[in-house]
């Protein structure tokens, strides 16, 4: 973590902003990946955010409780540096899910690997059904 | 740095938190209307104090529950714990470049105990 | 549900509710981690259900209800300036959901600052984003941001102004920085032109912008600020 993040000055220097290196997985995902702005409109969908959303803030709930795996302030400051750097241009919340991804995989939580596999695999199971 | 916050359910379940840890902390050094100024010390590594307030003068607006602090908390350590105040501002005291055409205007925030200092 | 069904045998099926007919990367992104995330030991299936159900049934309406009643009964307003945490029960909000302690972000002490005619509240927390999401629901995007958090500590009125909301040299501008466990909601002043509007009514026009600070409630105006989207990063392919 930077001393910026360490000092609780949200983050925004550019010093900050260049210790998010990418990660292929989910810079491919950036690239790619349809928001929720593009679907709803295509189809239609009024609702304002994805149905993964409240999953999504049940994952950052869950893992900041328990054993806390990722303790909420730390991933929100990394969270504010990847919005301002490799995440920039993403909206929201796909920017918080491709951060939350990034800090786990960041501390070896999760690895780019099994990740990659798995989101294949997921693809390949609700494609089929 | 991460921590294990299961010894938290058995403490504050039915409770809640900051509820959990009242009557923990000992008498409040400071109550409402105390004037203070927020100390600048070094940050060891994690802390809620922002640098904006560090060395401002300011008015103890109230003194709101007993907690840990921050700093312990983030490493697990949730056997002290402290009265925190909410402390408010001039925002003519915190920010040089405040436009003097609103002098009334004023900024609230939270401390705990160990921050403040009697002026 | 039988009533529908009669209703669609007399006038012909309704067309079914628009879906998203496509699995888009990100929301197998959000599967793939939650499940590694269970199997990696970081959380449990159940307690991650009990979180998302959390975040389902959260909302502004609660907040808002609590300050209509308080416009309304001034035993009530005493009680949310005394102890927002009681008060909250009355409008179906008990803040020691989902866990029987309260959430690892909202924590179980609101406050409710109380707007007069020379003082004005607005919210932030400058570190985070913290809100107090059992009683408020989640944080507009905007509030998340560092150019909200980084300058409405410190040039309030140019943030105000932005969301189209002036006020007075003399009235007080009072910026909540919400750092700590506290949590926070503005109870703003009851417009004018509200005389015998009912609890529902009222309602209302408290929406989640003047419960932040943003904004102030007016008969009329239900709907919060609509701010600037991102730009489509993959605009959609021509079928």
């Amino acid at each position: 973590m930077t001393d910026a993040a360490m000092k609780n000055a949200p983050a925004g220097s550019a010093a900050a902003a260049a210790n998010w290196s990418p990660i292929p997985l989910l810079e491919g995902i950036k690239e790619q990946g349809r928001v929720w702005g593009d679907l709803a409109g295509q189809y239609g969908v009024e609702n304002p955010d994805p149905p993964w959303k409240t999953s999504l803030e049940g994952m950052c709930d869950v893992l900041a409780e328990g054993q806390c795996a990722l303790p909420p302030l730390e991933r929100r400051w990394e969270e504010d540096e990847m919005s301002e750097s490799i995440y920039k241009d993403v909206p929201f919340p796909e920017r918080q899910l491709l951060a939350l991804a990034h800090s786990l995989i960041k501390r070896g939580l999760v690895s780019e690997g099994d990740l990659a596999n798995r989101i294949k695999q997921v693809h390949e199971r609700l494609t089929a059904a | 740095m991460s921590h294990d916050r299961t010894h938290h359910a058995h403490i504050a379940t039915g409770k809640g938190d900051p509820q959990c840890f009242k009557g923990t902390a000992g008498p409040a050094k400071f109550k409402a209307g105390d004037k203070v100024r927020i100390k600048n010390m070094p940050d060891i590594f994690y802390t809620r104090t922002m640098m904006y307030t560090r060395g401002a003068v300011g008015e103890v607006a109230v003194a709101t529950h007993e907690s840990p602090v921050p700093e312990d908390e983030a490493w697990g350590h949730v056997d002290k714990s402290e009265w925190f105040y909410i402390v408010r501002f001039r925002q003519q005291d915190l920010w040089p470049e405040y436009p003097v055409a609103f002098p009334n205007d004023t900024l609230q925030t939270e401390f705990s105990e160990r921050w403040l200092e009697a002026v | 549900m039988s009533n529908d069904h009669d209703h669609d045998h007399a006038h012909g099926h309704r067309p079914p509710a628009p879906m998203v007919e496509e699995i888009s990367d990100f929301e197998a992104l959000e599967i793939a981690v939650r499940e590694l995330s269970i199997e990696k030991g970081l959380f449990t299936a159940e307690d991650h259900r009990r979180f998302t159900e959390f975040a389902e049934h959260i909302g502004p309406t609660p907040a808002a209800r609590m300050v209509a009643k308080a416009w309304l009964d001034p035993e009530y307003k005493k009680l949310c300036l005394t102890d927002a945490i009681k008060a909250s029960f009355a409008v179906g909000v008990d803040w020691l959901n989902p866990t029987g302690f309260g959430t690892p972000s909202d924590y179980t002490d609101l406050r409710v600052l109380e707007d007069t005619p020379t003082r004005h509240h607005v919210v932030v927390c400058t570190l985070c984003s913290c809100y107090p999401r059992p009683i408020l629901g989640f944080q507009p995007e905007w509030y998340r941001t560092p150019n909200y958090r980084r300058r409405l500590v410190r040039w309030p009125r140019q943030v105000l102004a932005e969301f189209g909301l002036s006020l007075p040299a003399e009235v007080e501008v009072r910026v909540e920085d919400s750092n700590q466990k506290c949590r926070f909601i503005v109870m703003p002043v009851r417009p004018a032109g509200t005389d015998g509007w009912t609890e529902d009514q009222l309602t209302e026009i408290v929406t989640r912008d003047c419960l932040i600070g943003v904004a102030l409630p007016k008969p009329g105006k239900t709907s919060n600020i609509k701010l600037p989207v991102h730009h489509a990063v993959n605009p959609a392919h021509p079928h």
